[in-house]
């Protein structure tokens, strides 16, 4: 759709997928029952993913935009929602309902008593409000929102693999978040602004600058470390084991999204006057990532390692696809994120029922396709998903992106091209060795089996029915994909809906140099 | 006055760093909190630093940017939360172990001088996640539930 024909509503909806999980987080803070906690803590989740569902519908024809106490747009902060804001919100939320369904349907009685459904409700807060902000400072407190309630959830319980894995996540977000705050600095210093719209029309106006360069290729580094590109993701693998498996699972699908959707945000809304050096780091980082991811994968016995890896080589494809700078590697990519989040989820949540049922973390117990069929083909679906054969999504948005890709041109696009195919092939025969590991062949006799039940059980089909769906509805979500795309193709609807129409009245940013006069004092 | 702040934030940070690449916990816990005070400086800095300009607009002008310090304030705040998280989690850390090293973490590349040997790089230990599996005692009823199992699935 073209800018001219958007409308930009204010509205107070984009707060809804906020405030929700952040009142009834507080609400959960009390002391109440379980079966009182549980059903607060899906209901929360649940009204989350209806006001994200509202957000994406509303959101269809133009942006939503809500000013925080009615400070216009520069001045104080707004919540944006654009389509590719909201998408993110619903697949987010969507994350949110399975999680809290499967931490209900595992009870934990220490962790719940130092308030592990609360500590997860505020993350679903951090995650949307990174989703929803229009700001980037704003950003900054979102991912700290979203990173603090990680961590205590990260060493929550306190065994000894939380403990070590746990430090080394805190310190290495601790040290990007520190980063993140300078880029921040450097922007407000160089445009004399923090809010996304307005950073945009300023770099716009200012043209190519090596300072603006240089505070995206400084951000560029922080949400690769958060979303886990190749030599800044050695702390994922490790990490999403050691937590629980609800708690893994939201974690392996959504939370190196959040870092990835930053980077769209950032390098297609706000700076994307010069592309040249962000696009080649991240065509390079991608290319690595993803044999990293792959070669991770196979290098692994335990059924949520493996699962990790393929967590960094899908963030590897989509940065492959955010390098390659195309619209049409942006809509591929943008598939492709929906589909990696749906499909990690369920390959987590089918991860916590094998687990629980052979009672190892390791994937050779061998035969359990006898014991549980359903899940058998849940995982052969799922896998050839992540590995991107065709009776799937993932072949459909993976071709997309390969095709994409070809027309790159370049030589390193056709490199990173030749490491996607490579990649995908390794990762299919790391995941096909789980299937012969876990599930053919015969089951040992003395090797117990455990009676998983059915509330953990249902969480996994479901996701996995999920992802059948999204095989089934490819083209509207290409459809969809598509619509995004356009809409950050330019940004100019964007600053359109954030800042209004009539020309900004704003003293010029600050250059250090000279005495400013205050030109509109109350 | 920038020039001072710029050398002053690269020594912090420089200090930070070395403590960080320490192998004993409170270093570095403190080093994060050297390089968090560095960038809440270089913040501070960006909107230019004088001695006579109050930011308040209900005193004489000429006025310094307010918003700089705003951030620093929240950045402030925000590291003053992580900070007291990551020392719980050093804390911890030194409850289990008794000693504030690494390896009270069981790190493969560290050995921890108090656990004994077996207890490293071993991949099949189980998760405290997961249910005990005590072979000898329960074999037995596993495999009535095995044999239940596959009657059912047949």
């Amino acid at each position: 759709m073209n800018p001219e024909s958007t409308a930009v509503v204010t509205s107070a909806l984009p707060l809804a997928p906020i405030l929700t999980p952040l009142g009834l987080g507080l609400l959960l803070l009390l002391p109440m029952r379980r079966r009182w906690r549980v059903s607060l803590a899906l209901a929360s989740a649940l009204l989350t993913l209806i006001f994200s569902l509202l957000l994406m519908n509303s959101t269809m024809g133009g942006m939503l935009v809500s000013e925080l106490g009615g400070w216009k747009a520069p001045f104080g902060i707004v919540m944006a929602a654009d389509r590719l804001g909201s998408f993110m919100s619903v697949l987010a939320a969507l994350c949110g309902v399975f999680t809290v369904w499967l931490m209900a349907a595992q009870p934990d009685p220490v962790r719940e008593r130092h308030h592990s459904f609360a500590l997860t409700s505020f993350l679903f807060v951090g995650v949307q409000l990174s989703f929803l902000t229009g700001d980037l400072f704003n950003l900054f407190v979102a991912f700290e929102v979203m990173l603090v309630a990680s961590y205590a959830l990260t060493v929550l319980g306190s065994t000894r693999e939380q403990l070590r894995e746990g430090f080394r996540y805190i310190v290495m977000n601790l040290s990007a978040s520190a980063l993140l705050v300078v880029a921040c600095g450097l922007a407000y210093g160089t445009l004399g602004t923090l809010n996304f719209a307005h950073l945009a029309q300023r770099s716009a106006a200012l043209g190519p600058n090596t300072t603006v360069t240089a505070v995206g290729v400084l951000l560029l580094i922080v949400f690769a470390a958060k979303g886990a590109l190749f030599p800044l993701g050695f702390w994922l693998p490790g990490t999403y084991p050691a937590v629980p498996h609800a708690t893994g699972a939201f974690f392996g699908a959504v939370l190196t999204k959040v870092g990835l959707y930053a980077l769209i945000r950032v390098f297609t809304t706000v700076f994307n006057q010069d592309p040249q050096l962000p696009d080649t780091l991240l065509l390079l980082l991608g290319a690595v990532t993803m044999l990293y991811g792959a070669l991770g994968a196979v290098s692994q016995r335990e059924w949520r390692r493996i699962l990790s890896f393929t967590v960094v080589g899908s963030v590897g494809y989509l940065a492959y696809g955010l390098g390659l700078g195309s619209p049409d590697a942006l809509r591929a990519s943008l598939a492709y994120l929906a589909v990696s989040v749906v499909v990690t989820l369920a390959m987590f949540l089918i991860a916590a029922v094998a687990e629980r049922a052979s009672g190892t973390r390791l994937v050779r117990a061998r035969g359990f396709i006898e014991f549980l069929p359903l899940l058998a083909a849940c995982f052969l679906l799922c896998a050839l998903t992540v590995a991107g054969l065709p009776p799937s999504a993932g072949f459909v948005v993976k071709f997309d992106l390969i095709r994409a890709g070809l027309e790159g041109g370049t030589a390193l696009a056709y490199v990173a091209t030749a490491s996607a195919l490579l990649s995908s092939l390794i990762t299919l025969y790391a995941l096909l060795r789980v299937w012969s590991g876990f599930f053919w062949g015969r089951h040992p006799q003395d090797e117990p089996v455990r009676r998983v039940r059915w509330p953990e059980r249902l969480p996994a089909y479901l996701a996995s029915a999920l992802v059948a769906a999204l095989t089934l509805f490819a083209g509207p979500l290409l459809g969809h994909a598509r619509g995004t795309a356009d809409e950050l193709g330019s940004n100019a609807s964007y600053i359109l809906g954030v800042l209004g129409e009539g020309p900004l009245d704003l003293p010029p940013p600050p250059r250090g140099d000279e005495v400013q006069e205050p030109e509109d004092a109350p | 006055m920038e020039t001072l702040f710029a050398i002053l934030i690269g020594l912090l940070v420089a200090a930070g760093v070395f403590l960080m690449l320490s192998r004993t916990i409170v270093r570095v816990v403190l080093g994060l909190t050297f390089i968090a005070y560095g960038v809440n400086l270089a913040i501070l800095t960006v909107a230019g630093l004088r001695q006579d300009s109050p930011p308040l607009l209900t005193l004489e002008g000429p006025y310094v940017d307010p918003l700089p310090q705003a951030l620093v304030l929240t950045a402030i705040v925000i590291g003053f939360g992580t900070t007291a998280l990551l020392l719980t989690v050093a804390l911890r850390a030194y409850q289990v172990a008794g000693h504030d090293d690494v390896a009270a973490f069981g790190d493969n590349l560290a050995r921890d001088p108090d656990a004994p040997d077996g207890q490293h790089a071993d991949p099949e230990h189980l998760s405290p996640d997961l249910p005990e599996m005590d072979h000898a005692a329960e074999t037995a009823a596993h495999l009535a539930e095995l044999e239940r199992l596959r009657r059912i699935t047949r």
